[in-house]
């Protein structure tokens, strides 16, 4: 079996005030797409730059790729797209792509070819010869994003890399990342967004307040929450549902979308008694149907208490996430 | 070190592509052509002819000696040269004086010729000048030391002439008792003539610890505002992902570096013409081809522009790194500032030094300060153009400043590790010392 290409061992960080990462231990195998998710101010970004070796652990130890050196040294390797985005604001797009594949070890004569070919992927070639301060930011993203990428490193950290971006670029960084994941590369990206995460990622790790609250596969992470769940759709008369929601006997849990609501059954209590009642009162359905616990509901549930505090923990550093 | 060059590359090509770049390389050599000319310009005030009006209220008929002593002064040392003074006598009694006197100052102080009877200045004569030395000049050029010493020195022959004939001197002998000493200087370095006149000498050292001034301060202050430029964009953090602070900060200050060496090799070419073609660019500004050649052409010895060179490069760095380290530490220009002044102070510091070392290249001074590095990029070559500086000396001095800017980039890439990713809060000293300690 390959080393994996990332793995934390109890490592701490703390900054004078608050402990941002408290004995955090996680392993990312090689291949696949990896989410590291969390609340604001969860240690996310602290985390991932503690990998990039920008920040030092206090305590435990970073390995990568199984090797003794540090991020620095194995730079080639690995690609890094930071929450804090920033570009040379002076430079040409095409001489700054260069300029970052250079600084990944890679020749400049290549460097430019592998430029080149990116921004014509990413459809921005005509911009090229501007000036990076001429760009809108989420094409300034897309630059950053291809930056990252340009040496083909076998390993992709991206901090928060679908935060600002409209729909459409959204869908073409998506693509990107699933892309490089069927090439059997490792992508490890953080975000806040979990119905982004439940559709991309083979594992996770939900961490809150610089602990791991949750970590595996999502299958397991799924199995292991538990529960039966139930997704309706209303399209009239959802106020008749109200009573019945708020029988404790019969659920556990409501998160109430309007339009449409995901439950957690009680203990004990069946899908089936449900549909019953809400027939009963007239509810009127677009969609009933028993689901998996969304990513979403076991954030909620596993974090919700800690996610509203932990806005309020943000260092002096600046370091927010 | 691919990646220092890319750094150095773009740092270098990125500075040197800018407007600011451009618009300065173009416009020094503007300022230096008024530089050299302007106090030629004003130093010219004692060059041209002017009328002196000589009020003699003395018994003794002074007005004549002197008046003649002025006639014969020249402009220049050439047989056909002008003379310099324009001198007219006024008789006056020790009653009427005043009156003589204010009457000729009424009509002084307009600018030559363009007056019909201004006059340059008033001398005025009285017993007592003879007696005491005491007199009164009353001028528009009051103001310039050279007319003030050229007129004085004249006055001081023609008394002193009297003073000698009244002796019972001849005449004659007094006058060649009175020719001046004509003393030319020439520069010797280790026992060769450098074919350098004094005054040649001191002009390099003066171009050269100005050059070393203006770069330091404006390159090296660029250095700082580069870095916090690079904190305020938020590239460090993918930079510092790649790259170590040292090769950071080392591209950085060697590509800054490049940037100001390619402005003053441009600028050293445009001095170099500028000198070879003062003659006709002095007719532009409408001075004779005899002041224009009054300015010594600045040409430098290979041994001197090597080692300044060899300084300029290293104080560079060394300051460089200092400023790196600063921009390092902060988050805003201004904040920059209250670090900057320690730097700033030091480059003054050794730029001034090099007028008192002007004065006395070998005294204590010169020598103790071409041993601290901060300021032996200033003293050492403006040393070496004015004296002969032994050559350990140099080598001690050279050992010096480079374990100086090795100990300032390690220090200066400590902080710069830790600093750079520090948004917001400015450091206390005691933190900073943690950082240099981590």
């Amino acid at each position: 079996m390959t080393a994996a290409s990332v793995r934390l061992e109890s490592v701490t960080k703390r900054f004078s005030g608050h402990t941002a990462v408290n004995r955090l231990s996680v392993e990312i195998p090689a291949g696949g797409i990896f989410g590291l998710l969390g609340p604001n101010g969860a240690g996310k970004t602290t985390a991932i730059r503690l990998i990039m070796g920008i920040l030092e652990p206090d305590e435990g130890e970073i390995v990568l790729f199984g090797s003794p050196h540090n991020s620095r040294a194995l730079s080639q390797r690995i690609g890094y797209l930071p929450e804090e985005r920033g570009l040379y604001k002076k430079m040409k797009v095409l001489d700054h792509l260069i300029f970052l594949g250079e600084t990944r070890g890679i020749g400049r004569a290549d460097a430019r070819k592998r430029a080149q070919a990116w921004l014509e992927r990413l459809g921005v070639s005509d911009w090229a010869l501007k000036k990076v301060e001429d760009l809108s930011k989420g094409m300034q993203q897309k630059i950053q994003f291809a930056g990252a990428l340009l040496h083909e490193p076998e390993l992709v950290i991206l901090d928060e890399p679908f935060s600002g971006l409209d729909p459409v670029n959204a869908q073409v960084m998506k693509d990107i990342v699933v892309a490089i994941a069927a090439e059997g590369r490792t992508v490890l990206f953080s975000t806040h967004v979990m119905e982004q995460a439940e559709r991309m990622c083979d594992r996770i790790a939900i961490i809150a307040r610089g602990e791991m609250v949750v970590n595996g596969t999502l299958a397991q992470v799924k199995e292991d929450f538990g529960g039966r769940h139930v997704a309706l759709g209303f399209t009239h008369d959802k106020a008749r549902a109200a009573n019945i929601l708020a029988d404790r006997a019969l659920i556990a849990h409501v998160d109430d979308y309007g339009a449409s609501a995901e439950l957690q059954m009680a203990e004990g209590a069946d899908p089936e008694q449900l549909l019953a009642a809400l027939v009963g009162e007239g509810v009127g359905l677009r969609r009933f149907e028993v689901v998996e616990p969304s990513l979403h509901a076991i954030f909620i549930a596993k974090v919700g208490a800690d996610a509203a505090t932990a806005h309020a923990t943000v260092d002096h550093t600046g370091v927010t996430a | 070190m691919n990646k220092i060059i890319a750094v150095v590359r773009r740092e270098f090509v990125e500075r040197v592509r800018t407007k600011a770049f451009v618009i300065s390389t173009v416009l020094l050599p503007v300022f230096m052509v008024a530089i050299m000319f302007v106090p030629i310009l004003l130093m010219s005030g004692g060059d041209r002819a002017s009328r002196v009006a000589v009020v003699d209220a003395s018994s003794t008929g002074l007005g004549q000696p002197v008046s003649q002593a002025l006639e014969s002064e020249k402009l220049g040392s050439k047989p056909n040269a002008k003379a310099r003074y324009t001198v007219q006598v006024f008789p006056a009694t020790s009653e009427d004086l005043t009156k003589v006197r204010d009457g000729l100052i009424a009509k002084t102080g307009f600018s030559g010729e363009k007056h019909e009877d201004g006059w340059n200045g008033v001398l005025v004569l009285t017993d007592a000048t003879l007696a005491t030395g005491k007199l009164s000049y009353y001028g528009g050029n009051v103001g310039s030391p050279e007319s003030m010493t050229k007129l004085q020195r004249t006055v001081s022959n023609a008394l002193a002439g009297v003073r000698l004939g009244k002796s019972g001197v001849d005449a004659a002998l007094v006058k060649r008792a009175m020719a001046p000493a004509d003393m030319d200087t020439t520069k010797v370095s280790e026992g060769k003539l450098t074919g350098q006149s004094g005054q040649e000498s001191f002009l390099i050292a003066y171009i050269m610890g100005f050059i070393l001034y203006i770069a330091i301060l404006i390159y090296g202050q660029q250095t700082m505002t580069s870095v916090i430029e690079e904190k305020t964009s938020r590239i460090m953090e993918v930079l510092t992902s790649a790259l170590t602070p040292f090769e950071m900060l080392l591209g950085k200050v060697l590509g800054v570096g490049l940037a100001g060496l390619t402005q003053m090799a441009i600028w050293g070419g445009s001095i170099f013409v500028l000198s070879s073609q003062r003659v006709p660019l002095a007719g532009m500004f409408g001075m004779g081809a005899d002041a224009a050649q009054s300015f010594p052409i600045p040409s430098m010895a290979p041994g001197l522009l090597v080692v300044f060179l060899l300084y300029f490069v290293l104080g560079f760095m060394l300051y460089g790194a200092l400023y790196a380290a600063i921009g390092a530490m902060c988050n805003t220009i201004q904040e920059t500032q209250q670090y900057a002044i320690f730097v700033t102070v030091f480059i003054i510091v050794g730029f001034f030094a090099v007028f008192a070392l002007i004065k006395d290249p070998t005294g204590p001074l010169g020598i103790t300060m071409s041993y601290i590095p901060f300021f032996a990029p200033f003293t050492m070559p403006v040393r070496w153009s004015l004296t002969s500086v032994p050559p350990s000396e140099l080598l001690v001095s050279l050992a010096l400043m480079v374990a100086a800017l090795l100990a300032c980039v390690w220090l200066a890439a400590r902080i710069y590790r830790t600093g750079i990713l520090m948004y917001g809060k400015k450091p206390s000293w005691r933190e900073l010392w943690r950082w240099i300690r981590a």
